[in-house]
């Protein structure tokens, strides 16, 4: 057991508790007043609610549907019978699991599971979500644990959907990891071990093994090429001008940045982000001259910040970011 | 699905969101104004949210977007005080005890980056893996704005 009362109150601190007993006068506990009519709902919000109310039907049937079929398909010897942490289900053609035919069981640490060409499999993972692992797909469980949950995807495509503290769900490919801030996200990796990654909800941070990251909101995708890193991320509604002028700059050619900065519009704050992250000297500085136009920065946070790198600089500036990207008013 | 359903106008749902998220609000605007002022900011803000919810297209990003809600009218409330209230007047009326008022001026005096931070966990009794995912931030941010903010909150408090 950790010693961090802190953080998490494991353990003891007599000072700390002293000070929470202190100021817990302060604390706030006043009642929400009454609220005006109902909220003014926008198109967006229309368009959510739209499209939420028959994707949640038609999850609802598929998984009646799925149940059913489950109940009456017989089941194959199960090869894997680790923990029920991940439970996975093969719903369409067939997988194999530690080498053996599988559809039904139990991810367990290190061993492969397969789906064929055809094979499609729901996976179970621990208490916080699961995903969906489609045809020509293999990976493993590569540790499970109260503050981790890790997977790799050597080649093939899923889609995961997971609520938990960020950081919780880890899924390694061969160019990256992919570390879950909350979200759901689909995932493809081509027999080269080329990532493609598209989040739909929450935020994905794509971790290259040298250090390199991109910062992945919902509604932006990104391209991981082994040896180069994470590329920078681009709104999935972008327009081709960004996406040519992104390719270059990924693939480092000089005509890259000038190009995004003639192109972005404020769609593309999120990549601008990014790019003033991942980019030092002159480059950032132009690149937060752009970004600027879209999304000030933050009162309590300095150019001079953000121009050094400085992490809670660039934290506080990417929230400001999401917010303005996500609700623009 | 809170945030869808409140977007539809549910009061239930909007009200569930209160209570998960009013103490971080609540610190945010502590760590800007006065106690009592803070307790209106808060209720400012959860009226704004409920006018604009609609506006917000990723219900997972409310935690964010309400957290950026909150600064902007904390600090829009601190400018409108600033002429005629000096730091020294912030004391809750009637201060809870002079210590706690003392504790707080401290704790008000940290950088920015750890003040907020504290002010959750100390104020309002949120634990760091609360704290980080009522804000976004990652639990390994938490964990150094909570340690490197109490190092500097004795320092001054010594």
């Amino acid at each position: 057991m950790s010693n961090d009362y802190l953080y998490d109150r494991s353990g003891s601190d007599p000072e700390v508790a002293q000070l929470e007993e202190l100021l817990g006068a302060y604390r706030h506990d006043a009642p929400l007043r009454e609220l005006p009519g109902t909220p003014v709902r926008s198109l967006r919000a229309r368009r959510i609610a739209l499209i939420a109310v028959p994707v949640l039907a038609a999850a609802a049937v598929v998984l009646v549907v799925l149940l059913r079929r489950t109940e009456e398909v017989p089941r194959a010897a199960t090869a894997c019978t680790g923990d029920t942490g991940f439970a996975f289900n093969v719903t369409g053609g067939s997988a194999s699991c530690a080498g053996g035919a599988a559809s039904t069981g139990s991810l367990t640490v290190g061993d492969w599971f397969e789906t064929a060409r055809d094979g499609v499999a729901n996976v179970k993972v621990a208490n916080i979500g699961e995903m969906t692992v489609y045809g020509d797909s293999k990976l493993r469980l590569v540790g499970t644990g109260p503050n981790e949950h890790r997977l790799e995807l050597a080649h093939g495509k899923l889609s995961a959907h997971v609520v938990a503290p960020p950081r919780i769900f880890i899924i390694d490919t061969p160019a990256a990891a992919a570390v879950d801030l909350g979200c759901a996200y689909d995932m493809e990796v081509d027999g080269a071990g080329r990532t493609h990654l598209r989040v739909s909800t929450g935020a994905v941070s794509l971790e290259g093994k040298a250090g390199h990251t991109a910062y992945v909101l919902a509604g932006h995708e990104v391209d991981v090429v082994p040896g180069r890193g994470p590329g920078t991320p681009v709104a999935i509604d972008t327009t081709p001008a960004v996406r040519t002028a992104v390719a270059k700059l990924d693939a480092g050619e000089a005509a890259g940045l000038p190009a995004l900065l003639e192109a972005a519009q404020p769609n593309d704050m999120v990549t601008l982000w990014n790019v003033v992250a991942r980019t030092a000297g002159a480059q950032r500085v132009q690149a937060i001259a752009k970004l600027e136009t879209f999304a000030q920065l933050p009162l309590d946070v300095s150019r001079e910040r953000v121009l050094a790198g400085e992490p809670a600089a660039l934290d506080a500036w990417r929230e400001s970011v999401i917010a303005r990207w996500l609700a623009p008013w | 699905m809170l945030v869808i359903a409140a977007q539809t106008g549910s009061r239930p749902a909007f009200a569930t969101l209160y209570e998960r998220f009013h103490r971080v609000v609540h610190a945010i605007a502590l760590a800007r104004v006065s106690a009592s002022d803070a307790n209106d900011v808060v209720q400012d803000v959860f009226a704004e949210a409920w006018a604009k919810l609609g506006g917000v297209r990723e219900p997972a990003a409310f935690p964010g977007w309400i957290v950026m809600l909150a600064r902007s009218r904390a600090i829009d409330h601190a400018r409108k005080q600033r002429p005629t209230e000096a730091p020294g007047d912030l004391a809750v009326e009637p201060p809870p005890r002079a210590e706690a008022a003392a504790a707080l001026d401290a704790l008000r005096a940290l950088p920015d980056t750890y003040r907020e931070t504290l002010i959750m966990r100390l104020v309002e009794g949120l634990s760091g893996p609360e704290i980080a995912e009522r804000t976004g931030m990652t639990p390994d941010s938490v964990r150094v704005h909570l340690h490197r903010g109490m190092k500097l909150l004795r320092e001054a408090l010594q």
